[in-house]
């Protein structure tokens, strides 16, 4: 067998496995659980009072309003945490096997890519589930939604690709660091709390040209059925897809010549 | 064409030596070539260069009819390779190894389920197989990685170190298969190792590198009679008699080195010397607590080619493999 169909049976080798190490090593699904669900029930819960601010006009609710922050939280943090599984398997030696085995090398990033998006799409159903639990107001079209959990995933590839960038190069876990906290930086200079408009001061001017912004209001807008940033959002995961594209891959042929 | 053709290749590390500095070699198809040399002389840079894990600085080499720079998807598909360290998920079964591996090389289905179930069955693990790999000993790590190696019919497979670390029963049964798989399935077998009696036995014919050099290339035969005769050392029944022990055995051949308590010579003659000896020392009144006779190993081979021994040297030498 040569060209894309060993290609497809590569990617499809490597996200099985990483697939398999999610749903059978608590000490990897518990804590892509319990991050979500700590944001959602300490934000959604602790600070609903927010919406008596005036100005703070979102219609479906606090809640509504923060699940769409911990949907694309935790799809980039699934995005994130592939990396580290990368890291580690540069470590005890067992990707020096991925790169010996496979013959065209781009399906290790897209393989590990892929066990991202499936985990994260486990995800999405969990922190979905408990949102309508807790009482999630969905006031977009069934389209909209359908966008909204596509922009999510997509969202999930680009903290992929950026985690995998990392990892190709450094190929230890001691730089795990270097892949989360500048998304951190990134979502938490966004509108997380209240809509857009309600900050001012630099963290304003900020959250005005933060790329995740755009996510997050356009996802919002989606949720809610109104008017926002989408098109935006889709401008950031195509520019962010090509920028991080090339990042991961170049990373990937750094990894080809250490 | 050989299997492997290697010219002129060197790689350079970033403030480092040259591992390896312009080598050449030759791989017929079918053959068995041996890969001698101490820790850090450059075998496993070479071998890594040679399955794409790491790109020369300089020259060229083909594996499998493949420049391994310019074709590298299309050598990894044709070579097998078991590296020193066997690169295994612990958290995964032998069988879910197989799985995997099968599926990067594009295989699936029955195809794959039937080659996975006789290589286990030929490493001798299809009882283990449904075990994760975490409480695998050494050894069966070792045959997991070859059968591995092997999944996807290799024209030319490449074993560095295969037996380092395994007990004697282990080492002799993967000898075994690695001669069986050149003689009867005709692959190409590029073994790196640092036992001369591996070398031995398996290859039929040894390259020796040091420093990145190849200092000597043959087959066993003609390596060990490159180095020239048998030599004999003999223990004096009375330690004091020593000195007239040398004398006598000076006019057989040529000194050696002495162990304290013996006397040794490389034999004019060889072996038809040894009688005429005994009857010397008979003569002499001089008796016999132990003769030993030694052909040429290997590591005599090493030596005269680069003044020092092979076993037991080079561990303090450079991290780069």
């Amino acid at each position: 067998m040569t060209g894309f169909p060993t290609w497809w049976s590569g990617v499809s080798g490597i996200a099985a496995r990483q697939t398999r190490a999610f749903f059978t090593n608590p000490a990897l699904i518990i804590p892509g659980l319990l991050f979500p669900m700590l944001f959602f029930a300490a934000f959604a819960g602790g600070l609903s009072d927010l919406t008596r601010v005036p100005g703070f006009d979102y219609a479906p609710g606090y809640t509504s309003f923060q699940y769409v922050f911990v949907l694309f939280q935790s799809s980039m943090f699934g995005g994130i945490f592939i990396g580290f599984a990368v890291a580690r398997d540069f470590e005890n030696g067992f990707a020096r096997r991925l790169m010996l085995a496979t013959p065209h090398r781009s399906a290790i990033l897209f393989g590990y890519a892929a066990a991202a998006m499936i985990r994260a799409a486990f995800t999405i159903v969990f922190v979905t589930v408990i949102a309508l639990i807790a009482g999630l107001d969905i006031l977009g079209s069934p389209g909209q939604i359908a966008l909204l959990y596509v922009l999510a995933l997509a969202s999930n590839i680009l903290g992929s690709l950026w985690a995998l960038g990392i990892a190709f190069r450094f190929q230890s876990l001691s730089v795990t660091p270097f892949m989360q906290i500048p998304l951190f930086i990134l979502l938490f200079l966004a509108p997380v709390y209240v809509p857009l408009q309600l900050l001012s001061g630099w963290i304003r001017h900020v959250a005005d040209v933060n790329p995740a912004t755009f996510l997050l209001e356009g996802g919002r807008a989606l949720l809610a059925g109104s008017a926002g940033p989408v098109l935006a959002a889709w401008l950031v995961v195509i520019i962010g897809g090509i920028v991080l594209g090339i990042w991961s891959l170049t990373g990937l042929r750094a990894a080809e010549t250490r | 064409m050989g299997a492997i053709e290697v010219r002129g290749l060197v790689r350079e590390f970033k403030k480092g030596p040259r591992a390896v500095d312009g080598i050449d070699i030759t791989v017929a198809e079918g053959e068995i070539y041996g890969f001698l040399g101490p820790n850090g002389a450059g075998k496993s840079t070479t071998v890594l260069m040679l399955t794409t894990l790491l790109p020369p600085t300089a020259g060229t080499a083909t594996v499998a009819g493949f420049d391994i720079v310019k074709q590298g998807a299309e050598v990894r598909g044709a070579i097998g390779a078991a590296l020193q360290e066997a690169a295994l998920d612990k958290f995964l079964t032998g069988r879910e190894h197989i799985k995997l591996q099968g599926s990067l090389h594009g295989m699936k289905g029955a195809e794959l389920k039937r080659r996975g179930d006789d290589l286990l069955e030929r490493v001798g693990l299809t009882d283990a197989a449904d075990r994760k790999v975490g409480g695998y000993s050494g050894g069966m790590k070792r045959r997991l990685d070859l059968a591995l190696a092997l999944l996807h019919n290799p024209r030319v497979l490449f074993l560095d170190e295969p037996t380092t670390g395994l007990d004697p029963q282990s080492r002799t049964a993967l000898w075994d298969e690695v001669a069986r798989l050149a003689r009867e399935d005709g692959v190409t077998v590029f073994l790196t190792t640092q036992y001369l009696e591996e070398a031995d036995a398996l290859a039929n014919r040894v390259g020796i590198i040091d420093h990145g050099h190849i200092v000597i290339e043959g087959t066993p035969a003609e390596l060990k009679a490159s180095v020239g005769r048998s030599s004999v050392e003999i223990e004096p029944h009375d330690a004091a008699r020593l000195g007239d022990l040398e004398r006598t055995l000076a006019a057989f051949g040529t000194p050696l080195t002495m162990r304290g308590t013996s006397a040794s010579i490389r034999l004019n003659e060889g072996v038809s010397d040894v009688a005429a000896i005994v009857r010397a020392l008979d003569a002499e009144g001089i008796g016999i607590h132990q003769l030993r006779l030694r052909e040429p190993t290997l590591d005599d081979v090493f030596l005269e080619q680069t003044g020092r021994s092979l076993e037991g040297s080079g561990d303090d030498e450079d991290a780069a493999e």
